[in-house]
């Protein structure tokens, strides 16, 4: 049903239109991000890196917006959640945003050493990594609290591979492959693509308070 | 009369059910049509309760039935179940409706001082008890106008006329003069809708600062009042109770989307 006010309801929906317009720039961040680092593409890590700011005033933004319905509207029950999860979740796109950034500047720092057969060990942490951004921002969308819940286990599988990938990168470390300041450019980056997927699941949390005021943080 | 006298009252603990509500039905016409339908509720002593819902939900006819104010209506009839308060019928046979409003005071919409000076306005329901002592009225006087929060502003003229007073302080004294007879229960009809947005946060204060001592019902359409002043809310729709629970539930996270649609400004 809609809302007495038909403004109060162009603003909510102004507002998811905002996150969902934020969560794309994010994952398109981190898509160039690692794009930038496999193909080679310095010019990718670095619009990457200068783009990161059209990101930060997308959070503002959207900072306005749910400030501006908190005070026109005094929202309550699931408006007051739509609007309190949809400014926490900026808050993760954001360093998400942030995250590619360091995965950017590392990619370049790599790309300038020479090309490196390690950095195609990336492509499967960053595939899965990505599948759960995508998969979060669409629980978001379309308020859909079981793909939400999915975004929680499929995290489990990012963990994994970064782990195995950590131990694979420092082994080849240990072995003295002479890439040594690439591999651990490496491994920083698969911690930030680790932290992007945390970040999906936070999303995913916040998704599950938006639709039934559950609190499954920390749990 | 048989019920709600002070050692009841000082028996019943904070959170223990002071008023009960059973399968409660009223009518205006007699009986035609039924104004309430089926309504069970139970309000817990010493806290606030917040009856909300749409104009002509049923909200303030329940409450008028709280301290029989709707005898006052020829036709006003229970059709059907009771209310109790500290275990007793109040619609029973041998209790008095004057007697019963003594434990179970009213503040209205508009503020109705009496056209008599502060101090009598204070001091009328207890004169009407049959209290002389001036001692005592003075003590009482001051008690009821401190507990008011009106103390300090009115205490060097309190021989003037309360038409004189500020709409919120005439409020306040509504408040001073209804607690002053030392009721169990106080019922709040839309106690702020007339006033500014200044003198309503006293008056919210107020309430927060009463419920220590007295039960307190209240019937608001401001919906951010109610979040603000109550602990438990009770939402009413074409005259049946859709859900209660406590505030933070019914303006967080409600059971019934009813409620919801209304709480949210979906309707109403």
């Amino acid at each position: 049903m809609a809302h007495i006010l038909k403004n109060y309801d162009d603003e909510l929906s102004a507002l998811k239109d905002s996150v969902v317009k934020m969560g794309t720039m994010s994952l398109t961040a981190l898509e160039k991000s690692v794009k930038g680092l496999v193909d080679g593409d310095r010019d990718l890590c670095y619009d990457v890196i200068d783009e990161d700011e059209f990101i930060d005033q997308q959070e503002k933004n959207i900072d306005e917006q749910g400030m501006s319905i908190l005070l026109r509207f005094n929202p309550v029950a699931s408006d007051l959640r739509h609007v309190l999860s949809s400014l926490n979740i900026c808050r993760s796109l954001e360093r998400i945003g942030d995250h590619a950034v360091t995965v950017a500047k590392r990619s370049r720092k790599i790309l300038k050493q020479g090309p490196l057969e390690e950095i195609r060990l990336v492509d499967p942490l960053y595939l899965e990594a990505r599948k759960i951004v995508s998969a979060a921002l669409t629980a978001y969308s379309d308020v859909d609290e079981t793909l939400a819940l999915s975004v929680i286990k499929m995290d489990r599988e990012v963990n994994s591979i970064r782990k195995a990938l950590g131990k694979s990168l420092r082994a080849k470390i240990s072995e003295g492959s002479g890439h040594t300041e690439s591999l651990l450019n490496i491994i920083f980056i698969s911690r930030s693509i680790e932290r992007i997927g945390d970040l999906a699941v936070n999303i995913a949390e916040d998704i599950v308070f938006m639709t039934s005021a559950e609190d499954i943080r920390h749990t | 009369m048989p019920i709600l006298d002070s050692a009841d009252a000082s028996s019943v603990e904070a959170n223990e059910t002071i008023i009960a509500i059973d399968d409660l039905s009223f009518s205006y016409d007699l009986g035609k049509t039924n104004t309430l339908r089926n309504i069970s509720l139970t309000v817990p002593a010493g806290k606030v309760t917040a009856f909300i819902g749409p104009s002509g939900c049923g909200k303030s006819t329940l409450l008028r039935c709280l301290n029989r104010m709707n005898d006052l209506v020829d036709t006003a009839k229970v059709t059907n179940g009771k209310i109790s308060i500290l275990g007793q019928d109040i619609n029973a046979d041998d209790v008095d409706a004057i007697e019963l409003r003594k434990h179970v005071g009213m503040v209205f919409q508009k503020y109705n001082p009496f056209p008599k000076s502060i101090y009598e306005n204070v001091a009328y329901g207890l004169r009407v008890q049959g209290i002389k002592s001036k001692k005592i009225l003075d003590q009482a006087v001051e008690q009821s106008l401190q507990k008011a929060a009106l103390w300090s502003e009115v205490k060097d003229r309190l021989d003037t006329s309360a038409l004189g007073l500020s709409g919120g302080q005439q409020q306040r004294l509504c408040i001073a003069r209804t607690i002053a007879v030392k009721p169990q229960i106080v019922l709040m009809d839309e106690p702020c809708s007339a006033l500014d947005p200044i003198a309503t946060a006293r008056i919210e204060e107020l309430i927060a600062e009463l419920q220590e001592e007295f039960t307190i019902v209240i019937v608001t359409h401001n919906m951010q009042q109610a979040t603000r002043v109550s602990n438990r809310t009770a939402f009413f729709y074409l005259g049946e109770l859709i859900e209660y629970d406590d505030t933070t539930t019914i303006f967080g996270n409600p059971n019934v989307k009813q409620t919801e649609d209304y709480v949210s400004g979906r309707f109403g």
